[in-house]
């Protein structure tokens, strides 16, 4: 791994990190306030039959309980969108992306092989990631903790959500660094993999919504978190094997396809 | 040994792939073969979409030969372009910089990932024209020209054993052109080998002790410059004010024209006949220009290119074919 590459990438990114974070803590923060404030009323609303059960399990999220709530926050779309700044728009455009500036030229011409250029840009990319969803757990703690409801929740499990949030965007991070390294060009690498991550979601999404459509669950990643299931004490080892087996795939393809490929001038 | 060593070289584009979706490869460069020696300055001649570029690439690892092997400062360019490009200093054409940083720290970041001492850096800011308080700007508000200086100045800040120069002087004005110039006839001085690509004739006439002409990819011309020189047609032009002397068979004379008081011809290799063939002549002024590599040059392009361009800075310079 190249430490100035890491250095300098992180540099140049710690403010929008920054903002990300607290976006996402803020965003967490809500979850809980809200839980321990209407939590109640939602019940009885949901109870009384005036909205179909479906809205109340929106993707595997809840506002009835703190792990309910909290899940809910993890797949809502704008935490999706918002990690996504790291997991689809920077892996996309790591190694694409200076392509079409012309500025890999640059890089490349120093003894750095390409290979650790991808690594290195790729524990970027997870840090980035294991950052702001640290933030967004840690926000939603300290909601449940000023709410007087942060007792229904165990930390270690709060550990492991983060550890299965952080492998699903790594996952989602490894296909757009393995369409980055295959494109010449910023475009086919963003639109490929903004595509698997909004096909995905929207397969969950239908799935929670309507029965019919739940056998395309598990074609979506989003289907391998189960936050509030972990945050109630329920692991799936089989969520972390199927997560981490794509992303070991995307970075297998990154290692070969990189290397190998023909970097021709700059057009 | 030489640092560069081309045998064979070849690159075609594209991917070979089954029927019905093979595809003709576009041959970019073919057989390739040269040497390029130590402390040497060697120009690398060619217009736009000779392969120029392609065979620096191949050289740095950027593409991989199709056939044909090269070495650089006698490491394999396949299996060592790393350790090659630690041992480089090399210029992109038309090079692009991170617009958000300073040029100091686009400097200091490019010179850090070679691990190495930058030696070279306050010579070559100095000579090039880049104050510290320029240097303090960000790098978006640099003009062409000094975008052109900060691609030097990373390629050769670490005083490389061999310089990678692909277009270097475009975008420099004439001063910081001369500059340049001094600054490469004392790398060359210094031991140091410079590959210098370009379709600036008159630059590389004046730099190199050697040059390569490349054509559609291949070699057509490798020579030393005075050599190259020694065989173009020069312009012979003479006023009389008698008449005029006998040329017609002299040997190296040809497209003879003659009018009154004055004689033009065109004069090729050995000057002695031509000399002898005047000497009674009543010669009021005799102008000989000297051979320029651009008809040289030309010679090798007669097919393919229509016509010449002026550059902005006068010199002569290839038009697209």
């Amino acid at each position: 791994m190249n430490t100035v590459l890491l250095r300098r990438t992180w540099r140049s990114l710690a403010v929008r990190t920054l903002l990300i974070a607290l976006g996402l803590g803020i965003w967490g923060f809500l979850m809980p306030v809200v839980y321990a404030a209407y939590g109640a009323q939602f019940k009885a609303m949901f109870d009384s039959g005036a909205f179909p059960q479906q809205f109340a399990e929106f993707a595997g999220g809840d506002v009835f309980s703190l792990p309910g709530s909290i899940a809910l926050g993890f797949v809502h779309p704008i935490s999706v969108a918002l990690v996504s700044v790291y997991a689809v728009g920077f892996a996309a455009s790591a190694i694409a992306g200076e392509r079409q500036r012309g500025t890999l030229e640059v890089l490349l011409a120093r003894p750095t092989s390409r290979r650790e250029t991808y690594v290195t840009l790729l524990v970027a990319c997870l840090s980035f990631i294991a950052v702001v969803v640290a933030a967004q757990i840690a926000g939603s703690y300290v909601g449940a903790v000023l709410s007087g409801v942060a007792a229904e929740v165990a930390i270690p499990n709060l550990v492991l959500l983060w550890c299965n949030g952080v492998l699903l965007y790594a996952a989602f991070a490894s296909i757009g660094l393995a369409a980055s390294v295959s494109f010449d060009r910023l475009a086919p690498a963003l639109g490929i993999t903004l595509g698997v991550v909004v096909i995905s979601y929207f397969m969950q999404i239908l799935g929670t919504l309507w029965p019919d459509a739940k056998g395309l669950q598990p074609y979506s990643l989003f289907q391998y978190l189960h936050a509030r299931d972990i945050l109630s004490g329920v692991l799936r080892p089989s969520d972390f094997v199927v997560l981490g087996v794509v992303l070991l795939a995307g970075v297998a393809w990154s290692l070969y396809e990189f290397p190998r490929r023909d970097l021709a001038a700059p057009a | 040994m030489n640092a560069i060593q081309a045998n064979g070289l070849t690159k075609r584009y594209g991917r070979a792939l089954p029927a019905p979706f093979h595809r003709e490869l576009v041959p970019a460069l073919e057989d390739l073969s040269l040497g390029v020696r130590e402390g040497e300055i060697f120009g690398f001649l060619g217009p736009n979409g000779a392969g120029k570029s392609t065979m620096i690439r191949l050289l740095l690892g950027y593409l991989h030969p199709t056939a044909g092997t090269a070495t650089v400062l006698g490491l394999d360019s396949r299996r060592d372009s790393v350790a090659i490009r630690g041992r480089v200093g090399y210029l992109p054409g038309g090079i692009a910089l991170y617009d958000s940083m300073t040029g100091e720290g686009l400097l200091d970041y490019l010179a850090a990932l070679y691990r190495r001492p930058t030696p070279r850096r306050a010579e070559l800011v100095e000579r090039l024209e880049m104050p510290a308080a320029t240097l303090a700007r960000p790098v978006r508000d640099y003009s062409r020209g000094m975008r052109q200086k900060i691609g030097i100045i990373q390629a050769l800040q670490h005083d490389p054993e061999l310089a990678i120069l692909d277009e270097p002087t475009e975008g420099l004005d004439p001063l910081m052109q001369l500059a340049f110039y001094a600054l490469l006839d004392e790398l060359r001085a210094a031991g140091r080998t410079i590959f210098f690509s370009s379709h600036v004739l008159s630059e590389v006439e004046r730099v190199c002790d050697r040059v390569a002409i490349v054509r559609r990819g291949r070699l057509v011309a490798l020579q030393d410059v005075p050599s190259l020189l020694a065989h173009r047609k020069r312009n012979v032009q003479m006023r009389l004010s008698g008449p005029a002397p006998a040329l017609l068979g002299i040997p190296g004379v040809s497209a003879l024209e003659s009018g009154d008081g004055f004689v033009r011809c065109q004069l090729e290799g050995d000057m002695g006949p031509f000399l002898h063939a005047i000497a009674g002549a009543s010669v009021t002024d005799l102008t000989i220009e000297p051979a320029r590599l651009e008809e040289a040059f030309l010679e090798f392009y007669a097919e393919d290119i229509p016509a010449t361009t002026p550059s902005a800075a006068g010199r002569p310079m290839l038009s697209r074919p």
